[in-house]
């Protein structure tokens, strides 16, 4: 990627994995033993808070068991929460009590309210405290069956009283005064992990028959970024995992005020790249031996010096022929000489030894000693060698066959053979010659033509480039118009099939009279059809082309200086849109760090977006500002149907005062969106006020032991005692202005009060 | 290359090594911490394991219906004796499967499949939203499976033609 001036990316490292704390020492359970001090507990699909009611803060964590045998000592071993990270053996077992939105695993729900139960200290035989608990916004009767249970007949509870957590949230941060009934009027919308909810409270009661659940959460947003990453990032060395998105939606998402002007902005490429966020995953560089310089160049001499020893050896074998030739030749030429002085028979004799025929053999080995020789002094001097400068003769290939005896016409034979070879030589180097001329004529003129007028040359240049490149474009679009069957390219193909198999391309009267006889083939053009309907043959037009233009960029580089390598036909195509290099920059092959980075643009609000349309990720349900949009009626006279409204004054409060409470409430930029779409909503000039939970995780508990302190919750108008459990069955709730309706008590269980003895 | 089998990996522990400290984790379980505010009398209820999230959602839904069906029925009965009751909006009671929210009717923008910016386009061909034509290049470029992926984040199951 070549950008020209790179904005210091904002990078952030994955955060290491750090080691869980040792759970906190529980506060001496003397003073609550016999007080039937309230037990608190937030039963959180996320998180599990516990305490009693008299405390400031819950203890808690991670709503999630592991039971599983430890390798090394075979022990079988059981962790809560936090502790479950510890062992990779263990993160494999854990089980939540929650399947997305419904509490569902009593075994895990049993096991981690035994580890709060021990956390308490709870030394009795029975658990003898008032338990205030949430559950889910209109709970499945199922789950609160099984709770119910598991509370009075494992833990003997003496009664149990269900809140719902939005609405104790919202109590914490709107606390009356100890004596005073809870009033206030708002719409709190929960963050929960599975879901979100809007429950609308209308003096201080929550309004459950309005209330809708969004089947949206944080889990799903950040199940909804990890898709999106692994979309844009298909071939990522790691794996990413869901806890990991977990802490980018976190950390790095925000709801965006004017979704789409946001998009409109980042359509621009810069402000893309301005709005990304880098995380950069942990990577390793492979180790390269460095090597110093003193190293390297004790390397290249020893190099140097096994080359050397190589040659000397050459040249002593070269040497050692040499003079052999010399003393054979010396030897020969003696030998020839010692012809006279010697008798025939003898001299024969020798020569056969050295396995030589007769005189004229003798010769022809001295005469090629000779010539090596006097080749092997030239090397050495060294000159080049250019073989035989004259041209051989063949003096036999004129002579009549009748004037030559068997041994001449083989020599004549072979002397044809060389000659015709001779002939092909001299004619090749000719030719050869002639196209360098011709070459060098044509690239004169060139140059002259350049000289003259270079903006002509280099436009025709740039036509020719253009016209290449529109050529193998326009075959590119002819093969994928090919692959589908239905293209008008494809189904002339077929035509044209048809019509080659067809026999009656003329008419067969006409082919009988001898009139109209095919003409297929009369033109050469005609052949190209086959190569027009050939789809799977690469076609050496393509290869053609493109040796064609890549000569024509070479003389265009070379000459024309606007010409840059960025105007060549390889960058052109594999040239991405600033846009698209904005939203995904890409990294060298070998850049590890880079390769190791995600880098998140338009992720980071569209992410949150789905909260507004949880139809783009899939989810087939209004979105926030839609349910708010279709509760105001209920609470706007002005927007409601004819019919008047019980207390208008405070009905309208309740949707001006909005509460957000839940975790994910820390979403930058929840706020001014929901303030921005209530005022859309309400009518003009209403006050309204978007607000936080002090403490958007933890205020649910406090609301709750907050108001198990309070004289309402000791009066026991709010739960359910054992024996009404008995009674009645473990589906059973009063309804009270903090829980749920569904499941209540009949009429006439209604005014039994709560105390057991 | 270190030996094969020659390092375990070691537990992240606080240095312990010796067998007689345990792990961290063996700290950490509470396994054998003692329970006694727990019944043990009790037996666990068949029921708790039985059922998933499709069945409890499913009775839910038809208790519901169910619970509809009589008090209907009643009010009908209570009517023949006092036609004004059928006037009277009777306030029911909202369950897990009521509150859920509608499907949305609000038309919201299109939004591009690849980049997350406003797609004012569709590719015919695979049905993926675009924003503009560098991002076409790039569909035109995947293949099918990757784009039935891309679907598939927003929730489009494809239909096999």
């Amino acid at each position: 990627m070549a950008s020209e001036t790179p904005p210091p990316l904002n990078i952030h490292a994955l955060p290491t994995t750090y080691l869980p704390t040792q759970p906190p020492t529980p506060e001496p359970y003397a003073p609550h033993r016999a007080a039937r001090t309230p037990i608190v507990i937030d039963n959180g699909s996320t998180t599990l808070r516990w305490g009693f009611g008299t405390s400031d803060t819950p203890a808690g964590g991670p709503n999630a068991v592991a039971k599983y045998k430890e390798r090394k000592t075979n022990k079988p071993l059981l962790l809560f929460g936090e502790a479950i990270d510890v062992e990779s053996g263990a993160r494999g077992q854990a089980r939540t009590p929650w399947e997305g939105d419904v509490l569902l695993n009593f075994d895990a729900l049993e096991n981690a309210l035994d580890y709060a139960f021990i956390n308490l200290g709870i030394d009795t035989p029975t658990v003898d405290h008032p338990v205030l608990m949430t559950e889910r916004l209109c709970s499945p009767l199922h789950s609160r069956a099984l709770t119910s249970e598991l509370m009075f007949e494992l833990y003997s509870v003496p009664s149990l009283t269900y809140c719902v957590d939005g609405i104790m949230s919202f109590y914490q941060n709107n606390l009356p005064a100890p004596t005073d009934p809870f009033t206030e009027n708002g719409l709190v919308i929960s963050f929960n992990t599975a879901s979100t909810s809007v429950i609308p409270i209308l003096r201080g009661k929550g309004v459950l028959s309005l209330a809708k659940r969004i089947p949206w959460g944080a889990s799903q947003a950040s199940e909804y970024l990890l898709k999106l990453i692994q979309l844009k990032y298909p071939n990522f060395p790691t794996r990413v995992t869901n806890v990991q998105t977990n802490w980018m939606l976190h950390n790095f998402c925000e709801v965006a005020t004017d979704f789409h002007g946001l998009l409109r902005k980042l359509r621009d490429p810069l402000n893309l790249r301005n709005s990304e966020i880098v995380v950069q995953f942990p990577f390793a560089l492979p180790v390269t031996e460095e090597k110093t310089e003193e190293e390297l160049a004790r390397i290249a001499e020893k190099r140097k010096e096994q080359g050397r020893k190589l040659q000397e050896m050459a040249a002593k074998t070269r040497l050692e022929k040499l003079s052999q030739k010399e003393t054979d030749l010396q030897y020969l030429t003696n030998l020839k000489e010692s012809k006279g002085s010697e008798s025939r028979r003898e001299w024969v004799s020798k020569l056969q030894a050295e396995g030589i025929d007769n005189e004229a053999g003798l010769d022809e080995v001295i005469k090629k000693l000779e010539g090596d020789l006097k080749k092997a002094r030239k090397k050495e001097a060294g000159e080049v060698d250019d073989g035989p400068q004259e041209d051989p003769s063949f003096p036999l290939v004129d002579v009549p066959d009748a004037d030559l005896d068997e041994e001449q016409l083989k020599e004549k034979k072979k002397q044809k053979l060389m000659k015709a070879g001779f002939e092909a030589r001299v004619r090749a180097r000719k030719e050869k010659e002639r196209e360098r001329e011709e070459r060098e004529v044509q690239e004169r003129k060139e140059e002259e033509e350049r000289d003259m007028d270079f903006g002509g040359w280099s436009r025709k240049l740039r036509q020719e480039q253009e016209a290449l490149m529109a050529k193998i474009k326009d075959r590119a679009r002819r093969k994928a118009a090919l692959t589908d069957r239905k293209s008008a390219a494809a189904q002339a193909r077929m035509k044209n099939i048809a019509s080659l198999a067809a026999d009656d391309r003329v008419p067969k009267a006409k082919k009988r009279k001898g009139a109209g006889e095919d003409m297929f083939g009369a033109d050469d053009a005609d052949w190209a059809i086959y190569r027009k309907i050939n789809t799977a043959a690469a076609s050496d037009d393509e290869e053609d082309d493109l040796a064609q233009l890549q000569m024509i960029e070479q003389k265009l580089l070379m000459h024309d200086p606007t010409f840059t390598p960025k105007h060549t036909h390889a960058a052109l195509t594999t040239q991405r849109s600033a846009l698209m290099s904005a939203f995904r920059p890409l990294y060298e092959e070998g850049d590890i760090e880079g390769r190791t980075r995600i880098h998140l643009n338009t992720e980071r609000w569209r992410v949150c977006e789905a909260y507004f349309a949880p139809g783009m990720a899939g989810v087939d349900s209004a979105g926030l500002a839609e349910v708010v949009q279709n509760l105001v009626p209920a609470f706007v006279e002005s927007r409601s149907r004819p019919g008047t409204l019980d207390f208008p004054a405070d009905r309208a409060a309740v949707v001006q005062n909005v509460f957000l409470t839940g975790a994910a409430a820390r979403l930058p930029g929840l706020a001014p969106r929901l303030h921005a779409v209530l005022q859309s909503l309400l009518p003009p000039g209403a006050p309204v006020s978007v607000r936080m939970a002090a403490d958007p995780a933890r205020d649910a508990w406090r609301g709750m032991a907050a108001f198990s302190r309070t004289a309402e919750f000791a009066a026991g108008h709010t739960g359910v005692t054992r024996a009404m459990y008995d009674e009645h069955g473990g589906e059973r709730v009063r309804r009270w202005w903090g829980g749920n309706w569904n499941g209540e008590l009949p009429e006439d269980a209604r005014d039994q009060r709560m105390d057991v003895d | 290359m270190p030996p094969k089998g020659g390092f375990k990996k070691k537990v992240p522990s606080d240095g312990t090594e010796t067998p007689l400290t345990p792990t961290l984790a063996g700290q950490l379980s509470y396994l054998h911490e003692p329970r006694p505010f727990k019944n043990p009398n009790y037996t666990k209820n068949t029921n708790r394991r039985a059922k998933n999230l499709k069945t409890v959602l499913g009775q839910e839904r038809e208790r519901e219906r169910a619970e509809r069906e009589t008090r209907r029925i009643q009010r009908e009965i209570e009517a023949i004796d006092n036609p004004e009751l059928l006037d009277e909006v009777f306030e029911e009671a909202p369950t897990y499967t009521m509150i859920e929210a509608p499907p949305s009717v609000i038309p919201h923008k299109h939004l591009c499949d690849i980049t997350g910016l406003e797609a004012p386009y569709t590719d015919p061909t695979t049905g993926l939203r675009y924003h503009d034509k560098n991002v076409y290049e790039i569909i035109k470029g995947l293949s099918t499976s990757i784009a039935k992926d891309y679907l598939s984040a927003r929730g489009v199951r494809s239909i096999v033609k």
